[in-house]
């Protein structure tokens, strides 16, 4: 978002059956404020609450449930209009998950509105509700920048993730350099790749007409470079693979395997949808590989090579948890299993997590497009094409999708 | 005078009725009442921190969703204080403090585990249920003790 | 009631009489305490104030049609920030459609309190019990023999 721009109001309904009770309300309303949004109940009839579950074709045994779905009805009917949905219950609670996961595809089914699901416990912060917060009021303001499909100018990109930090430079819809390191200090990390892309691009930072920068450490690199454009990684990375991937017209599921979590979107014309974040382990993430290797003593960049060859069959691995998940590892070696077939499981494993816990949540259409450092490890787009029997694209330059993605975006902002 | 939990725990019907009788109906009003007026908590709607479902541990145990354990910050206390209960079940009306059926069963498990007389019965809808209920609840509560 | 730390009090007022409307409620409210406010909702009458004086004064309309005015303690006082539909936008609070139910209720409630006060006895109610399955195979071979 850029810091330049002052952005309208937008109306979000929170549609929930408790978090006022679980003491993360004051987190929701801080996350929305921050992005200018007001979170609101929606109007409804009140008569439709004795009605709504035959309605809705589903019973339940909480009454608050009945007024999730309630207020659905009447954000999809314009009874209540607002910009955007934020469905919400408590995690851990199957009764809530059913309901949470109607309501949305339902909101989807039957509206353009853009919706949000997600499921919090106590401990949930608005630091957390951010990134969703963010990425949903942007798709409901349905920018212009989102229509961007050309990067103009000279621009870059600054990518702070939560493992690595990527920097990318762009001049008339090239890459011309590109920088990747990993994070330590997030300023000085960003410093060191965008001098490494900078120097290889072969141009000052004076001359960059334009810089966005996305990630977790966004905001404070954003203001240290004086950045055109933060924002948040859904929407960077959204453009940033169909763009790489060449898949800007119709729809497209982007999947980014980050070093802490997961992004699962459904995009449409370059502008995201549906999208859910994992959050609760980094069992399905880049850092469990990451541990993979080292524990089985190969660089990261060798695993996927070595992933290949092996056969997740003949170990047996689950990383729902990146503590049990390191614990079957070290068993598995243990009773001699062959290092080929530990890498091979750890990439399922991986893989099977995403499947799991994030693609149940996204209607999956192809092209599927793999992109974030972890899709470079070879053994990781063939598991995910296994898994599902579609052909999986990691488009080049994968792991740089947000650094290119916010170059691209930024370009908006070159000839303002 | 006798205190006497209700459920629903904010029902107008059971605690106009219970005050009418002479006793004290322990009801989620109340509690709300406290929770909002505390001074230098800052969390609206209800001021229900992340501390809340920390205190409702002592109903439920960590793998009970928050919101179910930050109801139980607030209906707990209100058990514990019971001398009698009256549970009146229709699960179909039940919103807001009463809208979660898992925090209801656990309030209604309590309340009977306790051992305090509890009257249970269903909300009336016609003038003879109306009676039957009515007549019921007074009759339970003349029966409880006065001072 | 228990008696609250800032001794402060709200009560919800309802009036579900054929003899009183809410109008006179409030005036007897506004005759009775300088320090008590009342904000009049479709619903009933919400009165705030010290503890003592409201009561007091809650008693009074109460009186004016005992079994069929409605009366318990609010959480929040009327219009408070935090719970008004004005400041947080869009519709009611959950807590409402509760309400909206038991008040559908209130002219049973009534007349039953009317019929406990003049000692009219308790007729007993027969509730359909679950039908037997040798009748409901009776049912089902008449019904395929028709």
């Amino acid at each position: 978002m850029s810091k330049e721009e002052k952005y309208e109001q937008v109306k979000v309904a929170l549609v929930s059956c408790g978090s006022e009770y679980a003491g993360i309300q004051s987190q929701l309303d801080s996350a929305a404020e921050r992005v200018n949004a007001k979170l609101v109940y929606p109007e409804m009839d009140v008569s439709s609450l004795d009605t709504i579950e035959m309605e809705f074709g589903l019973q339940v045994a909480s009454a608050d449930l009945k007024l999730m779905m309630a207020r659905a009805k009447a954000v999809v009917e314009g009874t209540a209009p607002v910009d955007g949905v934020f469905v919400t219950s408590c995690f851990r609670c199957a009764e809530a998950a059913i309901v949470r996961n109607e309501v949305r595809r339902y909101i989807h089914k039957n509206s353009d509105i853009p919706v949000i699901s997600y499921s919090f416990t106590e401990r949930t912060t608005a630091a957390t509700l951010l990134t969703r917060m963010e990425a949903l009021t942007t798709i409901a303001r349905r920018k212009h920048l989102l229509a961007r499909e050309v990067q103009t100018g000279l621009t870059a990109g600054i990518d702070s993730g939560s493992t690595t930090t990527k920097a990318a430079i762009m001049r008339d819809n090239k890459l011309i350099g590109e920088g990747w390191v990993p994070t330590i200090n997030v300023i000085e990390s960003a410093r060191k790749a965008y001098d490494i892309a900078l120097e290889q691009a072969g141009v000052k930072e004076e001359d960059v007409q334009a810089l966005g920068t996305t990630g977790y450490g966004r905001f404070l690199i954003g203001e240290h470079f004086k950045a055109q454009l933060v924002q948040e990684e859904i929407t960077v990375n959204s453009k940033g693979a169909v763009y790489l991937a060449d898949k800007q017209k119709g729809p497209a599921t982007v999947i980014d395997i980050g070093g802490m979590d997961n992004k699962a979107i459904s995009v449409e014309d370059g502008i995201p949808g549906m999208f859910t974040m994992g959050g609760i382990c980094a069992g399905a993430s880049g850092r469990f590989l990451d541990m993979t290797a080292k524990r089985l003593g190969v660089e990261i960049t060798e695993l996927g090579k070595l992933a290949v060859k092996g056969m997740q069959d003949k170990v047996e691995m689950n990383s729902y948890c990146i503590v049990f998940g390191i614990q079957s590892l070290v068993n598995s070696l243990a009773q001699g299993s062959a290092a080929q077939d530990v890498a091979a499981a750890a990439c399922h494993s991986v893989v099977e997590q995403i499947f799991e816990q994030q693609l149940q949540e996204i209607e999956v259409k192809e092209p599927l497009i793999l992109v974030g450092g972890s899709s470079l490890i070879e053994g990781v787009p063939k598991a995910l094409g296994d898994l599902l029997k579609i052909n999986v694209i990691v488009p080049p330059h994968s792991q740089l999708i947000g650094a290119v993605g916010a170059a691209l975006l930024a370009s908006g902002y070159v000839e303002e | 005078m006798t205190k006497v939990f209700i459920y629903p725990t904010n029902s107008l019907i059971l605690s106009d009725l219970i005050e009418r009788f002479g006793h004290t109906p322990l009801a989620m009003m109340g509690q709300v009442h406290e929770k909002i007026t505390t001074i230098g908590i800052d969390s609206p709607p209800l001021n229900i921190t992340p501390e809340d479902p920390k205190h409702g541990l002592k109903y439920a145990a960590v793998e009970v969703p928050a919101g179910v354990r930050g109801r139980m910050a607030l209906v707990g206390p209100l058990i514990d204080e019971a001398e009698a209960a009256i549970i009146v079940d229709d699960a179909a009306i039940s919103f807001g403090c009463m809208g979660c059926a898992r925090t209801n069963e656990l309030t209604k498990f309590l309340a009977r585990d306790k051992g305090i007389p509890v009257l249970e019965l269903v909300y009336p809808y016609s003038d003879a249920e109306g009676k039957e209920f009515v007549y019921k609840i007074s009759d339970f509560l003349k029966s409880l003790p006065k001072e | 009631m228990s008696a609250h730390e800032d001794g402060t009090i709200t009560k919800l007022v309802v009036i579900s009489s054929d003899s009183v409307l809410p109008i006179d409620a409030a005036l007897e409210v506004y005759e009775s305490e300088i320090e008590i406010t009342i904000k009049e909702t479709c619903f009933g009458t919400m009165v705030t104030g010290p503890e003592d004086a409201v009561n007091k004064v809650v008693e009074k309309v109460v009186a004016l049609d005992k079994n069929h005015i409605f009366v318990k303690e609010r959480g929040f006082p009327p219009g408070d920030d935090r719970r008004c539909r004005a400041g947080r936008g869009g519709g009611p609070r959950p807590g409402f459609h509760f309400l909206r139910n038991e008040i559908g209720m209130l002219p049973i409630i009534g007349k039953a309190l009317d019929d406990y006060d003049n000692n009219v006895p308790l007729e007993k109610i027969v509730r359909p019990e679950k039908l037997k399955v040798s009748i409901l195979k009776d049912i089902i071979e008449s019904e395929l023999t028709r």
